[in-house]
């Protein structure tokens, strides 16, 4: 394929300054620090015609095993398949927009970062950004209990203008977006992939809902796969957007720990929802905890850390119809973790009937959550319907 | 001189009459075999040749051809080497054409000279069926069910001494009673070696099988390695009604077609015995589409589904199977035969089972506990194959959980046993009987709008289900049809009420992996 573009047409043909970075932004081995070493070269038209021509200072190149010459050397080869021009043709076709360091639109919690993105991709908004950001995080492999907070909280901090940030993997984020998008603040959500195709397949309807209310930005065009390691480099800006960082489940060496890591590095205040003794997807919320992060019991815990507890309201009474007969000792029984209805009937001895008659009530008045065969206790509602998983 | 007598030969599970004609006249000695014979059967020119000297007789040293007619039908199986020797004794003068006119004949012979059981003797006599019948003996048993006056035959000797009246016809003791209506009367006393007695604990899968068994819902159990599910699925077929006549000759017939060197089937010494008892299938999940349903290159042969039909096909594991073994299912699950078609034949089978399907709700069957080490991913991957239209055929979809160790060591509380269950089991079919129906899972549309007519609290609760999303419009029918089957194990009647319909539902559960899946 022969690049017609870079080779016989004089370099900033009015293409915009961000079109170069996001080209770059491409290259192989080139991280946020790099970028921001391209960036500081000077103008970006003229820093692809350096790499076009293999003249880049070694200076840019990281310390790292590739040795700087081959790295310069990669690149320029690199630089003959692609084509700045067309690649922000694509994105633009695409609906991605670029914000750079320093540019307009680039948000500025991130401006005093010790280690920025010098470019991100965004689809949607990134004005929703300037709004008091909450990172809502937590482990793919949660339980119902975990979902079920991340939930509530995404969608009360959202219905009091916060917007809630997440990373849109499985799990708690996928839980903490859903929230978020029926609260009404608009949403954010930072990937770790291209924004082609940004997340798991069972959350790319969520996605396309975040990014239709508010923001999903990443730092890596379009095209890049999710490799593990991105998500923990992902991890630092979720961190560094929020200024409260809640961890609602995490096991001890979960990738929410890396958020943790750096959000307490960026001096952010980490929030932790306590969880049952002996779920390993509670240990590290409860480590946390342990090691003096703030206590989350509800979205009233996270408003105060913000500094905006004048928008918390009165704890709601619980305003749940009292259970009698069969489904008050059928609620009895029960625990707040899932139980099946075979170890109810057993508890109760009550026969089969009775208990499931007495679920289905409980159920509609918003004691008990039911999924797969399981039923588990639910938390009072802050008023509003209780929502069902 | 030509000779010519009738057999058959089996294309799944239905004999067609086949002509065996031989020709021998002067010319160089030859024997040949013209017709679509396949290779196991264009060998009976050498099994014939030895068994006909071994008998005594003389082997004509002259051109001899067999033809088998209607030569466009492709012929498989030795069923056809008895006949092939009979006609060549009387072409050749050895032996009177006149006892052969009109008799049918069926046999593999030895090199010996003895008369071998044949695959499929059932169905091949009941295409012969009309005229006097020889069998080898060994197939006596089963072809009397259809063939009351058919006769033995042991050796290719014997036949021929009693064809001229040296001798009389063996008539061995029937090793079963004949029962009214020609079919083998088996007690239905004899049960299966295993007891719902064995079960301790379980309260809700016991009930899923019972509801099963007496609605024909077919039944999908989740649960982790080891709480049961294999145990609870084996004794279901226990509670099923003794079939009636017809479907015990439809079940021989498939066994009998399916020949002995089935696992699981009937043992060579006595092929296709005629129980009454459903039959109950367990196919491996590595097992071939075509082995499940059937077919097969070179003939049609009845798969794993129409084995179980009138009985149980138990698929353990069920999420191991590939995608295309469930997605072939479908179609015969519906319309209860399946039609296994090839470029040169075609059959259509019985496939008119309940379907028992148990599977792990993730790799490592434990999730939702927390000592389930799957990643999402994981999860997500195992019950892919068993979402939407797979997952649909199931009336019955239960969590089955280890039993705690109180009810399995503390005493063990006396449980029922088979022999209590199935009397209710027996009447709900009675019941479902006489709305014109074999079980309630076949009631649909305006047939259930009348049987099942639902209490109006019964009406709002399906409408806030459908509502809010958690059963779709099919699935609550499905769950009107199993809540009435539950009224019918209670003795009850119509109209359906809340308590049934709730119950019918927790049978019913959405999420194989219980919430683990996000």
């Amino acid at each position: 394929m022969n690049p017609a573009g870079p080779s016989h047409r004089p370099a900033g043909a009015g293409l915009p300054d961000a079109a170069y970075l996001a080209t770059m932004a491409g290259l192989d081995l080139v991280g946020p620090a790099t970028l921001r070493r391209l960036a500081s070269l000077g103008d970006p038209a003229a820093t692809w015609e350096l790499i076009r021509t293999g003249r880049v200072p070694e200076s840019v190149c990281a310390a790292r095993a590739v040795a700087p010459r081959s790295q310069v050397e990669r690149w320029r080869r690199q630089s003959e398949t692609v084509d700045p021009e067309s690649a922000w043709i694509r994105l633009r076709h695409l609906g991605i927009g670029v914000v750079a360091l320093g540019g307009d639109g680039y948000p500025r919690m991130l401006l005093d970062d010790p280690d920025p993105p010098a470019v991100l991709f965004t689809l949607g908004d990134p004005a929703v950004l300037d709004q008091p950001c909450v990172a809502v995080v937590g482990t793919r492999k949660s339980t119902g209990y975990g979902r079920g907070v991340a939930h509530d909280l995404g969608r009360e901090l959202a219905a009091v203008g916060v917007c809630v940030v997440s990373g849109l993997a499985l799990g708690i984020d996928a839980a903490a977006h859903a929230g978020a998008c029926e609260g009404g603040a608009p949403p954010a959500a930072v990937v770790g992939a291209g924004l082609d195709r940004p997340c798991p397949g069972a959350n790319l309807a969520l996605a396309r809902r975040v990014a239709a209310l508010g923001l999903v930005c990443s730092e890596v065009p379009p095209g890049t796969r999710a490799q593990p390691w991105r998500f923990p480099v992902r991890n630092r800006v979720v961190a560094s957007l929020a200024s409260v960082v809640v961890v609602v489940e995490s096991a001890r060496t979960g990738g929410s720990m890396s958020t943790v890591d750096h959000a307490v590095a960026r001096d952010r205040t980490v929030l932790a929802v306590p969880g049952p003794v002996g779920n390993p997807a509670s240990e590290g919320c409860n480590a946390l905890i342990a090691e003096g992060a703030g206590v989350c019991t509800g979205v009233g815990d996270v408003l105060a850390a913000l500094g905006l507890s004048g928008l918390v309201r009165a704890t709601p009474e619980d305003r749940r119809e009292t259970p009698g007969g069969d489904a008050a000792t059928v609620l009895d029984a029960l625990c707040w973790r899932p139980e099946s209805v075979e170890f109810l009937a057993r508890e109760t001895r009550l026969d089969l009937r009775a208990v499931v008659r007495g679920l289905d009530w409980l159920e509609r008045h918003g004691w008990v959550r039911r999924t797969g065969g399981f039923v588990q206790r639910a938390a009072a509602p802050p008023g509003g319907p209780p929502w069902s998983p | 001189m030509l000779a010519s007598v009738s057999s058959a030969v089996v294309v799944g599970v239905e004999g067609h009459g086949v002509r065996v004609e031989v020709h021998v006249a002067g010319g160089l000695p030859s024997f040949s075999v013209v017709g679509l014979p396949d290779a196991s059967c264009r060998e009976a020119r050498d099994r014939v040749r030895a068994a006909v000297l071994s008998a005594g007789f003389r082997f004509p040293p002259e051109r001899i051809t067999v033809n088998l007619a209607p030569t466009d039908l492709r012929k498989h199986g030795p069923c056809l080497d008895l006949p092939i020797a009979l006609a060549l004794l009387v072409a050749s003068g050895q032996l009177d054409a006149d006892p052969l006119v009109g008799t049918g004949f069926l046999g593999e012979l030895g090199l010996d000279g003895s008369v071998r059981p044949v695959v499929g003797a059932l169905p091949l006599a009941e295409v012969l069926g009309s005229g006097p019948l020889v069998v080898p003996l060994r197939n006596l048993d089963e072809v009397r069910l259809v063939a009351p006056g058919a006769r033995g035959a042991a050796t290719l000797r014997g036949v021929a001494e009693c064809l001229q009246g040296e001798s009389p016809w063996p008539d061995p003791e029937p090793r079963r009673s004949i029962g009214a209506g020609g079919v083998v009367g088996e007690s239905s006393a004899e049960r299966p070696s295993v007891d719902l007695a064995d079960v301790q604990g379980h309260p809700l899968g016991r009930l899923a099988i019972e509801v099963a068994a007496a609605g024909g819902h077919h039944t999908l159990l989740v649960g982790p390695p080891g709480a049961g599910k294999t145990m609870l699925a084996e004794r279901l077929v226990g509670l099923l009604p003794d079939l009636t006549d017809q479907e015990a000759l439809e079940v021989a017939r498939v066994h009998s077609a399916a020949g002995p060197t089935r696992p699981g089937g009937p043992v060579s010494d006595a092929p296709a015995v005629l129980s009454r008892r459903p039959p109950f299938r367990s196919p491996h999940h590595t097992a071939s589409v075509v082995a499940l349903v059937g077919g097969g290159s070179r003939t049609l042969r009845p798969g794993e589904i129409s084995l179980a039909t009138s009985g149980v096909l138990f698929m353990d594991e069920l999420g191991e199977f590939p995608a295309a073994h469930l997605d072939a299912l479908r179609q015969p699950l519906e319309s209860g035969v399946v039609d296994v078609v090839r470029a040169s034949v075609s059959a259509r089978l019985p496939a008119r089972f309940l379907l028992v399907g148990a599977t792990n709700p993730c790799p490592c069957g434990f999730a939702p506990d927390p000592r389930c080490r799957c990643s999402p991913a994981q999860i997500q991957r195992y019950v892919r194959r068993l979402s939407g239209p797979v997952l649909d055929r199931f009336d019955l979809r239960v969590r089955i959980e280890r039993p705690d160790p109180e009810s399995l060591f503390g005493g063990g509380a006396a449980v029922e046993s088979t022999g209590d269950v199935r009397p209710r089991v027996l009447g709900a079919r009675q019941v479902a009987a006489g709305r014109g129906v074999r079980c309630n899972r076949m009631l649909r549309g305006d047939a259930l709008e009348r049987h099942a007519p639902l209490h109006p609290d019964a009406v709002d609760l399906l409408r806030d289900r459908v509502d809010r999303g958690t059963l779709s419009v099919r699935g609550a029918q499905r769950v009107r049809a199993v809540a009435l089957t539950l009224i019918d194990l209670a003795g009850g009647s119509p109209p359906i009420g809340v308590d049934d319909l709730l119950l019918a539902e927790h049978l019913r559960i959405g999420d194989v992996t219980g919430g683990a899946a996000p």
